[in-house]
């Protein structure tokens, strides 16, 4: 491995949360934008960082904190290896991981709103990870292999094979990025009915945790949507960038739906969509030969 | 980093909102803060509805013997360093309840009090013009402890 | 030693100390008995594993006195099964057991020519030994935790008489008959062996006595017997077909032509009885009523393995066929909708129950896709889940016997309570449920073999395989989080009550567990691909150092231990926090102070507690509005593997 093999994955790992911070930023400057109003300073979500890391931090349970360094620190391996090209399937299990970890932080305080929010974030799990292991398998079926890798060598873009997995991963990155209509574990916008979910027990330092976490996360599956068009890549990241923004769109024009419908709309459009797809590469005889 | 700690405490201000009991007026004003008009998010503010988020406590209306307890137990689950904001006449004196037999006051009755912000209803202007003052506090403020 | 005596030791051994057991009847000689029989069994196995390693498959065959002796218990075994039909009444079991009492000696007297030896009559290669591996080693450890569990399981059944001896006599001599099962290349001797496996299943199910115990044992015992009839019935159309009965002959035929198809659907069929498949499943969750122990041996990581390892051993038969693609969509469509179902249940051992066929599906459907990968994958998932799964059993009964409920409910906040115990629970739970533990392994290997185009079918397998895997998080998840619910920051000195062989027990095999996984890459070296190469397959996975590649994907154990255990072993560790922090949970302001539960002020002034609890989504995943499309779903599919074998 040559010193630029290592050292580029690494700027980008330790990039990740700068760029996650700032599409948060962007986030919510454009949405105030859609709706009329100013906004706050792109850089508003690092001001909040910083703050919350400044606070003292209010314990329910000692659990809790323990959980939400495991959510962040493992979110950090999955992004880790990401940029390391790693197995894709791997990948999605370690995430899988951190996700869990934020469960159980929120029900190892016995209070109702946390408790509410982690039943509901399991069925955000339950929503999108299917579709994250199977546009990995649709992706697999184009490059034969399910190292990162692989899609760099493939030397094609792969959106023009794949534009139903493409369709049911925008479903999974509305879920990830916890944005109405998907928003139900905690709702993305303070002041509702649930609190704030899964975070409501959190304060000061754990809560900045957190933020920390959520950029990662937004970095990773943005970047998993960048892997539909990796050559060139910087097609692939205004792709990925063009998704985020239409996301934001959607987030401003929807409400927060019931949970039953995120799973019909995730197994249907999601799941359905890729199986589709597959089908499709199948049957064009596109698909990777035994 | 304790720079940029202070720096970022005066442009994050997230604010826990609880109304004692007074005529809605306030509160009606509060919101207004939000709409587009003001936009106070702007300056990095947000509604953020859970005490345990929060960095300032804005409380409305009188406060009576019944939610006095509730009052006192939001204002423990905020997390230091933090400032309370007695937003209109009510909930700075008691206004127009004073000396009923059914309140005690103004909040400061119950919880120390960092800014009064007088008028009935208040006008959003004034409220913002409180939450500046009440930054300026904040950052005097101390962490009590390491967490 | 001899390979005969080791190989007696394992099968023939168990019977004679099984006999003893039950001879005697006093406890206090039955404790030392089984505690050393299972000790000579474990290493018995270890030792038929250094043998096979270092000289290759082992091939025995047993004079004839030998099968005429089998052939003898085995119309013992069909006269007690027409005796149990008769006297509870049960038509179906005097029907199936007396359709085998016909075509078995229809069989042996007209249809095989006489004096027919089956050469060789035992077959040991590493498949075997590593199901004797996991037949001995947890089996045994299950045994001896059983010793302790059944003490205090009578005491609180209050029995006036102790029947332990007929409990141990049945568990011990399954042992004996689970390794005759393995060891078995005659499919005549198969039957014996599992005929005897369906008689211990059906005493220790009913071991109670109570109306349910006994409903749910004929239960069990009509649907293992219609595996049985299969067994047979397939056993002719074999020898019609192939004028063969031996496992060896059939594997090696290669590619085997439409008229062995049929036999091969039927011995496919026999496993999945055997394994509770999907329609077949409510045997197992019948046998939940049993003793934790009978659980945790039998249908979790035995005997219920028993089918699958049928399946995975006729794998080579039909490779390339499309009965291999039906068992597959069969297989992964068991995976995910008994996923489905046990995210609507409330009891713990319904839900163990529920993840055991799931993951025997797992199993099945990669014995279907059949490819190296695939197959690895099955040898790898057998032995991850026997252990994690035989962990859980064991301390979910535990657990019940200390809080007498095995409501999922009731568990809130029992890492207060219990601490070691949940905490092996969740443990146990972890290392089913998460990379980089063993199963995961396996179902990353899964996932990739599914995702091969090996049929036009596979996006449905692999469909079917995410949304179980999905399914598979929800419910353990769940559960985890009602266990480490927890009220109060003050937290008193607990005693845990602890009893030396049962927790000794569960620690073993949960470290086991763990460290299996840690040496996933030497296991996979020494163990799963020479048992593969001796099945035909090639190798699938290249192990650099401590790194698993297999032909598209990378897993690297190591390091992901290594991560996971920085990522929460160092803030546990190191997370400190002062007393003064603590505030109580948000309820909007109105806490009561100091209440040992969060509770609220209500209406004057009453003080309400809050009420917390997992979401069972019955709506949707209910296990009544469910139960009847899945069986005839499964039904379908079952009908269509078997008129895919005329297509």
């Amino acid at each position: 491995m040559s010193s630029g093999e290592l050292v580029l994955p690494l700027v980008a790992f330790l990039l990740a949360p700068v760029a996650g911070g700032l599409l948060c930023g962007i986030d919510r400057r454009l949405t105030a934008r859609m709706q009329g109003r100013i906004g706050p300073p792109i850089l508003q979500p690092f001001y909040d960082f910083f703050k919350l890391w400044g606070k003292d931090t209010l314990v329910t349970t000692r659990e809790n904190l323990v959980w939400a360094w495991g959510y962040l620190l493992l979110t950090m391996v999955a992004v880790f290896m990401f940029f390391f090209q790693q197995d894709l399937l791997i990948i999605f299990f370690v995430l899988a991981f951190a996700g869990a970890c934020l469960i159980f932080g929120a029900f190892s305080v016995r209070s109702p709103y946390s408790h509410l929010g982690a039943n509901r974030e399991i069925l955000q799990m339950l929503a999108y990870e299917p579709i994250l292991l199977l546009a990995a398998v649709a992706i697999f079926l184009k490059t034969g292999t399910f190292m990162i890798t692989g899609v760099f060598e493939f030397g094609e873009p792969l959106l023009p094979y794949l534009p139903l997995a493409f369709v049911a991963v925008l479903v999974a990155l509305g879920i990830k990025m916890r944005k109405s209509p998907f928003d139900i574990a905690a709702s993305e916008h303070a002041h509702q009915e649930i609190v704030r979910g899964v975070y409501t027990e959190y304060s000061g330092r754990h809560l900045a945790l957190i933020k920390l976490t959520h950029w990662f996360e937004i970095v990773l599956i943005l970047g998993f949507i960048a892997l539909f068009w990796a050559q060139p890549l910087w097609i692939g990241v205004v792709l990925a960038l063009g998704m985020f923004v239409l996301e934001l769109l959607i987030d401003n024009i929807s409400a927060r739906l019931r949970w039953a419908w995120m799973l019909g709309v995730s197994w249907v459009v999601g799941v359905g969509f890729i199986m589709a797809n597959m089908v499709l590469i199948y049957l064009a005889g596109g698909a990777i030969r035994v | 980093m304790m720079g940029l700690i202070t720096r970022s405490r005066v442009k994050s201000p997230w604010i826990v909102h609880y109304c004692c009991g007074g005529c809605n007026g306030c509160d009606i004003e509060i919101l207004a803060c939000l709409t587009p008009l003001y936009d106070v998010e702007r300056f990095g503010m947000l509604n953020i509805g859970n005490p345990k988020h929060a960095d300032i406590l804005v409380v409305t209306g009188p406060v009576n013997n019944r939610n006095a307890r509730v009052l006192k137990t939001l204002y423990d689950q905020i997390p230091n360093p933090k400032v309370v904001m007695a937003v209109g006449t009510c909930a700075s004196s008691g206004g127009v309840f004073h000396n009923c037999y059914n309140t005690l006051g103004g909040i400061d009755k119950v919880i120390p009090v960092d800014v009064y912000i007088p008028g009935c209803a208040v006008r959003p202007e004034a409220i913002i013009d409180g939450v500046v003052l009440a930054l300026d506090k904040l950052n005097l403020k101390k962490r009590t402890k390491v967490g | 030693m001899g390979v005969e005596s080791l190989v007696a030791i394992l099968v023939i051994m168990p019977f004679a100390a099984a006999l003893l057991a039950f001879g005697v009847k006093d406890a206090r000689v039955i404790k030392p008995l089984v505690i050393s029989s299972m000790l000579v069994l474990m290493v018995a196995s270890v030792m038929l594993l250094m043998r096979v390693v270092e000289a290759g498959p082992i091939a025995l065959s047993p004079g004839h006195l030998w099968d005429n002796l089998i052939l003898v218990l085995d119309f013992a075994l069909l006269a007690y099964f027409l005796y149990v039909g008769f006297t509870s009444k049960h038509p179906l079991i005097l029907a199936l057991a007396g359709i085998q009492a016909v075509m078995l000696p229809v069989l042996k007297f007209f249809i095989l020519p006489s004096g027919l030896k089956v050469q060789p009559v035992l077959y040991i290669d590493l498949l075997s030994v590593i199901m004797t591996l996991v037949i001995s080693i947890i089996g045994g450890l299950i045994i001896i935790y059983a010793l302790d569990y059944m003490r205090d399981h009578e005491a609180h059944l209050k029995l006036d008489h102790t029947r332990q001896h007929v409990f141990f006599f049945f568990m011990v001599a399954f042992l004996g008959a689970m390794n005759g099962l393995v060891f078995a290349n005659s499919l005549l001797w198969l039957f014996f062996f599992w005929e005897v496996t369906t008689l211990c299943s059906f005493h220790l199910i009913r071991h109670d006595l109570n109306a349910e115990a006994i409903g749910n044992a004929l239960r069990a015992l009509w649907m293992n017997l219609l595996g049985g009839a299969a067994l047979v019935l397939g056993m002719i159309l074999l020898w019609q077909a192939g004028e063969t009965l031996s496992i060896q002959d059939l594997t090696g035929f290669g590619t085997v032509g439409a008229a062995l198809l049929l036999p091969l659907a039927l011995f496919c069929f026999t496993g999945f009885t055997k394994a509770a498949q999907v329609p077949f499943q409510s045997w197992l969750l019948g046998a939940m009523v049993a003793p934790t122990p009978v659980s945790a041996l039998l249908h979790s990581s035995t005997m219920v393995k028993a089918g699958v390892y049928l399946v995975l051993r006729l794998a080579p038969a039909y490779e390339g066929t499309q009965l291999s693609v039906a068992i597959a969509v069969f297989g992964a469509f068991v995976f995910m909708v008994t996923s489905i179902v046990a995210i609507s249940q409330h009891n713990a051992k319904r839900v163990l129950a529920y993840s055991t066929i799931s993951n025997l599906g797992l199993i099945v459907c990669c014995a279907g896709i059949n490819s190296d990968l695939a197959i690895a994958a099955a040898i790898a998932l057998i032995v991850f889940h026997a252990i994690s799964k035989g962990v859980l059993f064991l301390v979910v009964g535990t657990i019940e016997q200390r809080i007498e409920s095995r409501d999922i409910e009731d568990m809130e906040g029992l890492v207060a309570k219990l601490p070691l115990l949940s905490g092996i629970a969740m443990l146990g739970m972890i290392t089913m449920l998460f990379v980089p533990f063993g199963v995961l392994f396996g179902k990353w290997a899964s996932i990739q073999a599914a995702a091969v185009p090996f049929s036009a079918w596979f996006p449905l397998v692999v469909g079917f395989l995410a949304v179980g895997s999905a399914t598979t998080m929800v419910y353990w998840t769940k559960w985890i989080g009602r266990m480490i619910s927890l009220v109060s920051f003050e937290r008193g000195a607990v005693v845990e009550p602890k009893s030396f062989l049962s927790y000794s027990t569960i620690l073993l095999m949960v470290a086991g567990a763990v460290v299996l996984s840690v040496f996933v890459a030497p296991l996979v070296n020494i163990l799963i691909t020479p048992a593969e190469s001796t099945m035909g397959y090639a190798k699938a996975f290249e192990t650099a150092g401590w790194h698993l590649r297999s032909a598209f994907g990378l897993f690297t154990p190591w390091p992901l231990f290594i991560a996971v255990a920085l990522a929460l072993l160092l803030p546990a560790l190191l997370v400190r926090v002062k007393s003064d922090q603590y505030r109580e949970a948000y309820l909007c302001g109105g806490n009561v102070p100091g209440a040992e539960v969060p509770s609220f002020y209500s209406l004057a002034d009453q003080s309400v507690k809050i009420r917390t609890g997992s979401a069972y989504w019955e709506s949707l995943f209910g296990e009544r509005s469910l139960t009847n499309w899945i069986n005839g779903a499964a039904v379908i599919l079952l009908l269509v593997l078997f008129v895919g074998v005329f297509v």
